[in-house]
């Protein structure tokens, strides 16, 4: 019963109570009044309801019957309903998708480097400034690069090596594109330092630190340094020009 | 006694909540008189009340909720009339062409004093420039290098990656060569003054010819009521007919104006054109995603309330007709005395 | 009518597997397809006014390395 209502028929009953006998009748009157008069009170909304499960006579009722839900029924296909279902709900599973997808791309994309680290990532060398048989150091991304300028007999003798037995075997042609030109990253794989170059019992480089030797195509020949000289990225787009990076 | 006392609560809580209890009240009320003296006796107490409120309301923001002026209005500055920029709207990226134009506007006019070292030599390629042309433009500089093997600094041209460089070394440099006044860098100047483009446009646009009568200018400055405090070190820069447009755009002031602003907006916002796109995008996307949430919610939730309970109560109904609901309640009043 | 509804239903509906696959590839031709024809719109809104449509006034014989340099920097 609703809380209007339930106000209504205490005021009432207290009126009732509290004034004569002979006014009760006329609250009575009231009472019926009121229910005639408003369309949402409780006790008469419900007066046409018939119940669905209502079948057989008054006192033996059947409450096994299952309603006619026909008219709520839609008249389309069964297959096209469920097609337009599965495809509503997947097209608002594939947008979400979509989305989330997005959103972590962007971030992931946030913890790549920035523009201005893409800008200065690249360094233009002059190649023809470098004379044959002539090393230099350029600064790259904080590193020194070393770019050698390598003699034919260089070359021979990195070619020639029996590279099969050395620490961290490496053919020459693998650490280079160009013969005359070998480039490596000058920090030495063992604890960082910058080797020396044209130094050394193989002709190449020289780490002072703690003394590892590396031959003229930048590979470890002896010391404690596990590994050869790094190659950066490197690429010659035009002739006399080299871009790292 | 009750019958007023309950009367009274249903009107204050329950005012007007459904046509039962209005009749109610209405049939109520006619039966006494002393009903009535206490609905008028409830209208002025709620009237009284709600003048109360509102005035304390009132009372409490003419004390202190009302926004204090520090300054006159010549302090403040006037404030700069609204222009239509096409390049704000939201669906307009920047003009590049009047970019190309400000940015020649700015090289040789504002760059003798005012810096944008924010802005790099790589944002101009692609936006405003061709690789070629920024990296000529980048050359005309000189950077300091790195130290060399003997702990020299040298200098080198400049690359993509530097920053514009300012025209003066530094803050106490430009103030002693303009009067003791600092120009500001310009890079973000559009987000960080009130106003935006429209006081930067008013602001260069709007030298009068000589100070109105009665203004106070002090030496070294000039009259600008754009500018907060009215005199500003910065003469008018901008003249008809000042620079030679590349693409033959008739140079008058307000042309020049208008560029330059779009190119110093470009400076603040160079994301402004992606941004706004994206946005658009976002917005599309979401529309759909919510139709379709709201299709998704109504269908998961269609069997749910679109249940009907029905409940037959078990003992045997009494004789009046009508459903059995109706007969239970009517039968609980009737037992009551 | 229903005989094409029910391929479709048996296609790409009926096992759970390939309804999830068609969603994540339908999913990206949506990206692929939204992506390019709202970039249409935003052009097609700001005709002359975008860098690629004055850009050609500026480059100047040798565009190769211009090409270049401007995919880095749309991005």
């Amino acid at each position: 019963m609703s809380l209007p209502s339930k106000a209504t028929t205490s005021l009432l009953r207290h009126a009732g109570r509290q004034q004569l006998p002979a006014l009760r009748s006329s609250a009575a009157l009231v009472q019926k009044r009121n229910r005639a008069d408003s369309p949402f009170d409780a006790s008469t909304s419900h007066a046409e309801f018939t119940s669905p499960f209502h079948r057989g006579t008054r006192n033996e009722q059947d409450t096994t019957v299952i309603p006619n839900w026909g008219k709520y029924r839609s008249s389309s296909s069964e297959t096209g309903n469920k097609l337009f279902q599965y495809f509503m709900v997947g097209s608002f599973g594939g947008l979400t998708a979509l989305g989330a997808k997005n959103t972590v791309q962007d971030f992931l994309v946030n913890m790549s480097a920035s523009a201005d680290v893409l800008a200065q990532a690249k360094v233009e060398v002059d190649l023809s400034q470098i004379p044959e048989g002539k090393n230099v150091i350029i600064k790259w991304r904080g590193k020194p690069v070393f770019v050698r300028h390598r003699t034919a007999d260089e070359i021979k003798e990195a070619e020639d090596e029996d590279w099969k037995k050395l620490r961290d075997p490496q053919p020459d042609e693998d650490r280079v594109k160009k013969p005359e030109w070998l480039v490596m990253l000058g920090v030495c794989t063992h604890l960082g330092c910058v080797p020396i170059g044209e130094a050394g019992d193989y002709g190449g480089w020289f780490c002072p630190c703690h003394g590892s030797h590396y031959d003229i195509s930048g590979r470890v020949r002896k010391g404690p340094a596990p590994l050869n000289l790094e190659i950066p990225e490197y690429d010659f787009p035009e002739d006399g020009l080299m871009v790292i990076g | 006694m009750l019958a007023r006392s309950s009367l009274r609560s249903s009107r204050a809580f329950a005012a007007a909540k459904s046509p039962a209890v209005r009749t109610a009240t209405r049939n109520a009320s006619s039966q006494s008189s002393q009903s009535a003296a206490a609905s008028w006796k409830n209208t002025a107490l709620l009237s009284s009340t709600t003048l109360l409120a509102a005035g304390s309301v009132s009372w409490y923001y003419y004390q202190f909720g009302r926004p204090t002026q520090a300054m006159t209005l010549a302090e403040e500055g006037l404030h700069p009339p609204k222009f239509p920029w096409e390049h704000t709207k939201l669906t307009r990226t920047f003009d590049h062409q009047a970019l190309r134009r400000g940015f020649h506007v700015y090289r040789e006019v504002c760059a003798a004093c005012h810096s944008i070292s924010r802005i790099p030599y790589r944002k101009f390629v692609g936006s405003l420039m061709t690789v070629d042309e920024a990296k000529a433009m980048a050359e005309e500089q000189e950077y300091d290098t790195d130290p060399n093997d003997e702990g020299e600094i040298e200098k080198r041209p400049g690359k993509l990656s530097d920053y514009m460089l300012p025209p003066y070394q530094n803050d106490e440099a430009a103030r002693a060569a303009n009067n003791g006044a600092l120009p500001p860098d310009l890079s973000l100047i559009v987000k960080a003054r009130h106003g935006g483009c429209d006081y930067v446009f008013a602001l260069l646009t709007g030298y009068p010819e000589e100070p109105p009568a009665g203004a106070v200018v002090q030496s070294g400055l000039n009259f600008n009521p754009y500018f907060p405090g009215t005199g500003i070190g910065m003469p008018k820069q901008l003249f008809d007919g000042l620079v030679d447009y590349e693409d033959g755009t008739p140079a008058t002031a307000s042309q020049m104006a208008k560029d330059v602003v779009e190119f110093l907006n470009w400076t603040a916002e160079p994301e402004a054109d992606e941004r706004k796109k994206m946005g658009w995008k976002v917005m599309a996307i979401t529309t759909v995603l919510f139709g379709l949430s709201v299709w998704v919610k109504r269908y998961k939730w269609a069997t749910i309330k679109t249940r009907k309970l029905s409940y037959t109560p078990p003992h045997a109904p009494a004789k009046q007709p009508g459903s059995s609901f109706r007969r239970f309640q009517q039968h609980g009043y009737e037992q009551k005395p | 009518m229903s005989g094409l509804l029910n391929t479709i239903y048996t296609a790409f509906v009926r096992r759970n597997a390939v309804f999830l696959t068609t969603i994540f590839v339908g999913a990206f031709a949506t990206e692929m397809v939204f992506d390019s024809g709202s970039n249409l719109i935003w052009d097609s809104i700001n005709r002359g006014r975008q860098w690629k449509d004055i850009k050609h006034k500026y480059m100047s014989n040798g565009g190769g390395g211009d090409d270049e340099g401007d995919d880095d920097d749309d991005e």
